[in-house]
């Protein structure tokens, strides 16, 4: 049965070309919208657990702004008195607080953001080290400033600072690949922030009773606790209209597809009238006929169901990589997705192919012969 | 295979601009005859081999295969018939340039799932001398190859009966009683029922009964 399709797409090379095309570009934007849509979740995922907390304080404001500020090494209006912390400390459940403060400097000359914290963030970050001093520095900012262990490094905004460099970290896929972490301290004197802290990060020692002190701690003036699972699945929602409507426009990409597809078929049932017209006449049944219409596009739609998931992966390595979270996001790739895109293709094949198929079916082998 | 016409009228068009292509036409034909069909352009020569293959169905009258009337088969069974049992070749040969010889003549054995239709397909080709050019596509072909070629593609499915409409329409007299040189040896040797349809009494000649058509007539 191929051989007969591939026969005949000889003759119109050029159209055949235009359909596979047609339907890969509806695959390729289901494939990249699929990898890339898990890719921004895994990373929002990633970086809210990376926080390592079970409650975040946050200064009064949008939480999840403020979340995603912190996130993303952006200082904020609003900040937390550094007074607070004792306070924090000293709430039943709370195994530890840590500071956080959070901003763009220039480091070396050029701008980076800084996380500026205390010995505490140990507790939640294993970055394999015994003592928290000097500037531990993520890989990317190490890699696009030159920086190695030993090496002194001067931060500049309101006031200059002079760190040496004690760690820099294995890449982690995220956010902290951006920051230099430096003592609360030298970020607070560099920032201009005095006593002021972006974020409290706040660990409890029982699981169970997180609800209780997130709320013992969110009667504290000027303070607001949010649990990072709140965070996210605000995000997540915020994120999964945008992705619904990405969706939308993938489905009418892909109805287009389904259009071109049964219009080529039409043109080409058409254009073949006279071999269909012999075939019948030589003894082929109208299912005979249906079939090979219908399999002709199903080959059409899986070669461009195989196009578009190679120009998806390719488009997803070079689409901009940051959500509109401001997160580094990596493409997901997964069989299932290659799985949903051929299915897609298949059903592009096979629904945009019964119209023509039907049509070519119903030939009237002497109506065709009468024309001859 | 007996195929028989009885009574049969034909019919186009309607009201005022109605035309009776055959009038009251009784014919039978069956394996092993060899049969032309004579007359002047729009006698309903061809009208009357398409009802003989099943192609079509009188306005009036009954055509039976093997004393069933084809009016109680459906579109399928007809389709059977013709592809088993009957074998078509046209004045224009109607091969698909983009095949090869040999696809030409596979292509209704593929679509129909023959069992061994490769084989029986080269078999066919071998059977007209097209046997060593397989692989060739029919622009490469003379006229009287792509004509040989389409009695091929009738025979692949070893018919009973094979009907001709102007098979020799397109070729020069030479190349046209090698065309029928093959009908003949495929009737003699073979059995197999030729109907040709032509307006050349040369070829009429070849066949053992003359049939004439004229105004819709058999004489």
């Amino acid at each position: 049965m191929v051989w007969i399709i591939v026969a005949t797409a000889k003759k119109r090379k050029a159209r055949l070309v235009m359909t596979v095309v047609g339907i890969a570009i509806g695959v390729a934007t289901l494939f990249a919208l699929l990898s890339l849509s898990a890719g921004i979740e895994g990373a929002l995922d990633r970086e809210i657990g990376g926080l390592g907390a079970q409650i975040i304080l946050l200064p009064e404001g949008c939480p999840y702004e403020l979340t995603l500020a912190l996130m993303q090494g952006a200082d904020t209006l609003e900040h937390i008195p550094e007074e607070s912390l004792p306070r924090i400390s000293e709430v039943d459940n709370v195994l530890s607080a840590v500071p956080a403060v959070v901003g763009r400097v220039k480091v070396n000359g050029q701008l980076a953001s800084i996380y500026g914290t205390t010995e505490d963030v140990l507790r939640v970050k294993s970055w394999g080290i015994e003592e928290f001093r000097g500037a531990v520095v993520g890989s990317d900012v190490a890699e696009k400033l030159s920086l190695s262990r030993g090496q002194r490094i001067t931060l500049d905004l309101y006031a200059q600072e002079s760190l040496e460099v004690t760690k820099v970290l294995q890449a982690t896929g995220g956010r902290d690949d951006t920051f230099v972490f430096v003592p609360l301290t030298a970020a607070q004197k560099v920032l201009g922030l005095g006593n002021s802290l972006s974020a409290v990060l706040v660990q409890v020692e029982e699981i169970d009773e997180t609800t209780q002190t997130r709320y013992a701690l969110g009667r504290m003036a000027d303070i607001q606790a949010v649990p990072p699972s709140e965070v996210f699945d605000t995000l997540m929602g915020l994120f999964g209209s945008v992705k619904q409507t990405l969706i939308l426009i993938t489905g009418i990409a892909i109805v287009a597809g389904i259009l071109t597809t049964m219009n080529t078929m039409t043109m080409a049932v058409h254009e073949r009238k006279k071999d269909i017209g012999i075939l019948r006449a030589v003894g082929s049944t109208q299912r005979d006929v249906f079939g090979l219409f219908v399999w002709e596009s199903l080959l059409v739609s899986l070669a461009g169901g195989a196009l578009g998931i190679a120009l998806g992966y390719v488009a997803s390595q070079f689409l901009p990589r940051t959500s509109g979270f401001g997160l580094q996001a990596t493409p997901h790739f997964s069989l299932a997705y290659v799985g949903i895109c051929v299915l897609v293709a298949v059903a592009v094949g096979i629904v945009s192919a019964i119209y023509p198929a039907m049509v070519a079916a119903r030939t009237q082998p002497i109506k065709t012969l009468r024309e001859l | 295979m007996i195929v028989e016409l009885q009574s049969v009228w034909k019919a186009y068009g309607e009201g005022e601009a109605r035309f009776w292509a055959i009038r009251d036409a009784g014919l039978m034909i069956q394996a092993g005859d060899f049969v032309s069909v004579v007359g002047p352009s729009g006698s309903g020569k061809s009208t009357l081999l398409h009802m003989l293959g099943c192609l079509d169905k009188p306005t009036k009258g009954t055509v039976l295969v093997d004393d069933e009337s084809i009016d109680r088969l459906t579109d399928r069974q007809l389709s059977l018939i013709r592809r088993n049992r009957i074998g078509f070749v046209f004045q224009q040969y109607y091969l698909n340039e983009c095949m090869t010889v040999l696809q030409n003549v596979l292509l209704p054995l593929e679509l129909a799932k023959v069992k061994d239709r490769k084989k029986k397909a080269a078999e066919a080709l071998a059977s007209v001398g097209l046997g060593h050019k397989l692989k060739a596509y029919p622009s490469e072909l003379s006229g009287g190859e792509q004509q040989r070629c389409a009695i091929a593609r009738a025979l692949a499915n070893s018919p009973e009966i094979v009907l001709a409409d102007e098979p020799t329409g397109c070729l020069d007299t030479e190349t046209g009683e090698k065309i029928m040189d093959v009908l003949t040896d495929l009737n003699e040797q073979q059995e197999i029922g030729i109907v040709v349809v032509t307006h050349d009494e040369v070829v009429a000649a070849c066949a053992r009964e003359e049939i004439q058509v004229r105004d819709g007539r058999i004489s």
